[in-house]
Parts: C-alpha cells; structure tokens; sequence
C-alpha cells in the first residue's frame, strides 16, 4: 500500500509540475508580460493596472488591429470583410494568418441594398430587446476620471444613450437591467448569467452586453462617422460556446447592416475565448463601446448611432423577410449559422460521449454492448408492462424462465450481501 | 422569439434536449434511480422560473429555486447518504477547497483592465468552475458525488462570499441573485459537469493502472465487478435482459471510485 501511495504523490507532483511547464510554455507568450505574481494578492495593482494593448499584424506585419488579450485561434472580420486568425502572440506583438475574405460578412453586405434599407425603414413594427452590463463599474478616464467605479461606472450612462435611442427611434421595447455585477472579474460572467436569464425569460428577440475596451489607445476607436465624432465599436464572439457559429452569423448580420447605415461605425467582430453568456441565445452580442481612454461622450454617441442599426436586424423591422425580385444570396436568413451550430453541437456531443464510452467499457465491443444496452435502459420506464408482456409471450414451465430466475435470485443474494457490507 | 428562423429553433431545441439528456444520465450516476433524476429535471425546469426573495437582509435577496434550491437540496441529501463520516468530511473540505479556488482564479488572476474577461482570461468560468470542483473532489476523495457536492456548495460560497463583498461595499441598489439563471446557472452545470469530468478522470486513471485494484477490498465490492458464476456456463455477451441491465447498474454502483 505504502508503495502504491507513493505512486499516487509521485503522479500528482508529476501533473503539477506538467501543469507548471505548460503554464510556462504556452501562457506565458500568451498573456501580459507585465505580470507580477504577487499582484494577485493585492487588489490596487490589479484594478489599476494600466492596459497594454497587443498589436495585431498579418503576414506583412501592418498593423490590423489591437487587442488587450488575445491568444491563439482568435479571430478577427474587420468591416471590410478580411477574415483573420492569430496564430502566433509575442510579448507585445501578434501575428495573424488572413484567410481571406469572409464570404458570409461579404454576401450579407451585398444583400443589404438600398432598397431594402428604405424599406426596413418604412415598416416599423415593435419588439423586445434585452440590455444589461456585466462589468459594472467600467468607466471613461477623460469623463469619469478614472476607469473603474464600483457599481457606477459610467457604463450606465452609456447603456441608457443605447436604450434611449432604440426607444425614440423605433418602437422596439427595450428592456435594461442595471443590476451591478461586481467586482470586475471573469466570474462577473457567473452573476450576469442571472441577469441575462431573467432578460430572457421576457422574450426579447437578442440579448446585449455592453462593455468598454481596455486598450489605451483612444486613436483606436476614434472616428468621425455620420458627422458625429464618435467612438467605434467592437462586436465580441466567443468561442468558448456550442453555439458560436449562431452568434457569429447574428454578428456578421449586425456588422454589415449597421455599417450600410452609419458606415464604419462598427469596427470589427473579434472571436475571442470565453463564452459570455453567448450560450443562452443564438443573438446574444457583446459590444465594446469605445474604450477607456476615450471620452464617455464618444462612446454614447458611438451606441447611439449602432442603436439605429439594431431594430432592422433583429427582424423587428425587417429586411430579413423576402422581398420580390431580390435574387441575391441569402446567407444565414434562414439561420445558416444555425445550422452549423447544430452540427458543432451533435457533433462534440457524439465526440465526447464516444470517447466516454471508449474509456469507460475499455473496448469497441464494451461500446456496441453499451449502446445496445441503451434502448433497454429506457424501456425500464415501462418496466412493469414490459414484463407483463414477456409473461404473456412465455407461458410458464420454460426452462429458460426457472433458470433465469435462478441466476435471478444467486444475483440479488449477491447485492444483499454487498449492500450489507456497504451501508454503514 | 417569433421570427426566428428555422435554424435557430432547431439549435436550440437540440442543445435543450442534449443538455437535459446529459443531466439525466450525470445525475442518474448519483444516488439516484432513473425516474429520480428525471424528477430532479423536472425540479430544475419548473423551478427556475420561481425566485424567493429573503427578507431583512442588508442588500435584497433572492434565491431561485432551480438553480440553486434543488442543487443545493440534493447535494445536502447525497451528504446524508454518504456512508461514512470521513466521506462526509472530505466532501465538506472540497466543497470549501473548491469555493476558495474559483475564487482565487476568477476573482484574482481572471480580473484586471483586460477586456473582455480580464487577464488571464483563458477559459469562461462556467467551464471554470466544474474542472477545478472535479479535480479537487478527485484528489480528495475520487468520488463523483463529491465532485457534485463540490461544485454545488462550491459555487454557492462563492456566491455567498460576493454577497458579504457587497454588503461591505454597500451596494444596496442592487438585488443579488442566487442561481437566477435556473437550469442553466453556473450552480448546475457546474455540478452536472464535475460529475462527467470525475467520472472520466477516474475511469482514465483507472485505465492507465491497468484496471480497477482489487487487493484489500471487500469481497462484496468485488462481486459487482466481476460477474458472479454460480456455475453457470461461460455467459454469452449480449445484455439479454432487465435482470443482466441491472446486474449492470449494480456494477457501476460497487465501482470503488464511486464511494
């Protein structure tokens, strides 16, 4: 026994050590470099930290576009369309593969017409949207004086310039949730899900999580759109979710139409890791308004204008119904994104649950056995009446039946005994 | 919902019945017979939609039933049911090891100006949460009853614990919620997670010490893993019926790994 506990202290030490080594290889590339480990501990340096952003470049080594965090397999659509993934994240410095342009983004920006736009425009009709912030305490340095202010960033008065102008601009009902999820942490995520959920539960057509960016250069988001001076937006996918090809279809619609209506006023869709409470509904979006060092002003004229946007893509009023004569593709309108999310998903379900039965029977043919063994286990819900039924078939006085009842009865001696042992 | 299209129902539609059918069979692994899971199912549905306010607390209260209650209930019940008090006991300080440890990663190293998560930001912590239950209930007490009961009153404290940080800070405009999210908060999924993950850590671990050990173990425990003779002849493979099903679930029970 004494060796064998030795064994089990060996591989745990083993396993933190590995754990130990690829933390080191794999994250310490992918993280901040300005990391202290005893800041941990020490609430100031965390929520003060001042943001360093990473540069994303392409092969080329321009500059596409700057992100706080990124790690490896995000990916980028910028409004032009470039799709790009990272492959590669230095200290400072990542780089991105282009794969091209994004066919899907492309098809729905050929598809928005002018027509359409004015046809969305005449017909209004109401609906609900869900509104909600889950860092709470985010804030604009110019304006509020500091980035952070626990339970009252000035987040909110951007949230209220979205809701305020989805509610005078269409008659779509809004729904905003101002409850605080602090402090700002990744488990803020936990406590919005309440909140997202109880959005849900009065129906809304999509859900919006409106943040702020951490990356210090306010140039970044800077722009001039429609005449007003705003803030650009970032619309945030993440990947860590079944679903995520629904929602990065819902984004790629949201991109596209709100940049034929106010062009450039969204800057790009960044697929990131996390799953922002994303898995809950199909249109569930993330959005960036701007980012710290921008002034607050910016950033609620900069929702302002995407708020335009959202009426028409949520269907509310919507181009997404046919219209006669309009024969270009039509991606993702009958839920293209759906569908694919549907395969993500039966697909890691057959993938794991495979795998689960491979290791737990240790053979294929523990497996067949297993699945076979599957159907039977549901008719036990019938149990009873399946037996009634067997009874009816085999008349008593077969061999097969006495000794099956037998073999029956040696079983249950057997399980007596051990739950007698067992149950102390 | 009305104008989704077709693609969209069907996702969700799936993902529902996969995530219930996932619970049903986690959940069917605890002390728990088919139908009683099935009705636990049922408890988590019906009762997300009902939240309990708790009165006279400093800043308002409220509970879900579903999401917290039920979860809550069975992983108290499973304690009861666990044979021995040092079972209990391990359970208790993983549940309390697990609080302390999601807290640390998605609190303390998950946090910071980064968007959209935070530094460190690698994985959300509805995955989080689960992964660090089971592998502190494994190492505690490899068991899958523990990994529930750990994930559960582990994400509980941690809700507890963020209640007391608002209370501190004051923060009476806000209504703390626990286990809003229904079937779907992060109290459950983290327990029906950490059950699949215990269970597949230990069958793994199980397979790569070239099967169960037998030496020192009671020989009732034993008798649910190899299959009794009784002179019998050389049985043939093929499940035949519900007495060679339930010979089945007795085996899983008597796995070693359970209790």
């Amino acid at each position: 026994m004494k060796t064998k506990q030795f064994f089990i202290v060996l591989s745990i030490l083993m396993m933190f050590a590995g754990v130990g080594v690829v933390g080191y290889l794999g994250l310490s590339e992918a993280v901040l470099p300005a990391w202290n480990p005893a800041s941990v501990l020490s609430n100031d340096d965390v929520d003060h930290m001042v943001g360093k952003a990473i540069s994303i470049v392409d092969a080329k080594g321009s500059v596409i576009s700057q992100a706080c965090r990124v790690s490896v397999g995000d990916e980028i659509i910028n409004h032009k369309g470039d799709y790009y993934r990272v492959i590669k994240v230095d200290k400072n410095r990542a780089v991105a593969k282009s794969l091209g342009k994004d066919k899907e983004f492309l098809a729905w920006n050929e598809y928005l017409t002018d027509e359409r736009l004015a046809m969305a425009a005449a017909n209004r009709q109401g609906g609900t949207v869900g509104v909600y912030h889950t860092h709470t305490d985010e804030a604009y340095v110019p304006s509020d004086g500091k980035e952070s202010i626990p339970f009252k960033g000035g987040i909110y008065d951007v949230g209220r310039s979205l809701v305020n102008r989805l509610e005078q601009k269409s008659a779509t009902r809004v729904l905003y949730d101002e409850t605080p999820h602090d402090p700002h942490d990744n488990a803020a995520y936990q406590r919005s899900r309440r909140t997202a959920m109880k959005l849900m539960q009065q129906n809304p057509v999509a859900l919006i999580d409106v943040h702020r960016d951490g990356i210090p250069d306010p140039g970044y988001y800077r722009a001039t759109v429609s005449e007003n001076k705003v803030s650009q937006l970032r619309l945030v996918v993440g990947r860590q979710n079944p679903n995520m090809e629904a929602n990065k279809d819902f984004a790629r619609r949201m991109m596209a139409y709100a940049n034929k209506v106010h062009p450039n006023i969204v800057k790009e869709i960044f697929m990131a890791k996390g799953n922002y409470n994303q898995d809950l509904m199909p249109t569930a979006i993330l959005i960036e308004a701007g980012t710290h060092t921008n002034t607050k002003g910016e950033a609620e004229r900069g929702v302002a204008l995407f708020a335009d946007a959202v009426p028409v893509v949520l269907g509310i009023e919507g181009p997404q119904r046919q219209v006669p004569g309009g024969g270009i593709t039509q991606p993702g309108a009958d839920g293209g994104g759906g569908w694919r999310a549907v395969g993500w998903i039966l697909g890691l379900t057959l993938l794991l649950g495979g795998g689960f039965l491979f290791l737990s029977t240790g053979s294929l043919k523990g497996v067949a056995d297993r699945l076979s063994g599957l159907g039977k286990e549901f008719t036990n819900y019938l149990g009873p009446i399946h037996k009634i039924r067997q009874r009816a078939k085999k008349p008593g006085g077969d061999t097969k039946v006495k000794k099956k009842a037998c073999d029956n009865t040696a079983d249950r001696a057997v399980i007596d005994q051990r739950d007698e042992v067992t149950e102390d | 919902m009305d104008r989704f299209p077709l693609g969209l129902i069907v996702l969700i539609v799936v993902s529902l019945l996969i995530f219930f059918g996932i619970a049903q069979r986690a959940l069917d692994r605890m002390r728990l017979s088919d139908k009683g899971a099935l009705a636990v199912i049922l408890a988590l549905i019906v009762g997300s939609f009902i939240n309990i306010p708790i009165p006279g607390t400093p800043v308002p209260l409220e509970i879900n039933l579903g999401g917290a209650l039920v979860p809550v209930g069975l992983a108290v019940y499973l304690l009861t049911k666990a044979g021995t008090g040092k079972e209990v006991t391990r359970a208790l300080i993983a549940s309390g090891v697990t609080a302390v440890v999601i807290w640390f990663i998605g609190s303390r190293i998950m946090t910071g100006l980064p968007e959209p998560a935070g530094r460190f930001g690698f994985i959300d912590t509805l995955y989080l949460f689960p992964i660090v239950a089971a592998l502190v209930a494994y190492i505690a007490g490899r068991s899958r009853r523990s990994a529930f009961i750990g994930a559960t009153l582990g994400v509980l404290l941690a809700d507890i614990a963020n209640y007391f940080y608002l209370v501190q800070n004051n923060a009476t405009n806000t209504t703390k919620s626990i286990g809003g999210a229904g079937a779907f908060d992060s109290i459950v999924i983290s327990g029906i997670l950490a059950i699949l993950l215990a269970d597949l850590i230990g069958e793994a671990r199980e397979r790569l010490q070239g099967g169960p050990t037998s030496e020192g173990k009671p020989d009732a425990l034993l008798a649910g893993l190899r299959k009794p003779e009784f002179g019998r002849k050389k049985r043939d493979d093929k499940p035949r019926d519900d007495k060679e099903m339930r010979r089945k679930s007795e085996r899983e029970e008597a796995d070693p790994f359970e209790d």
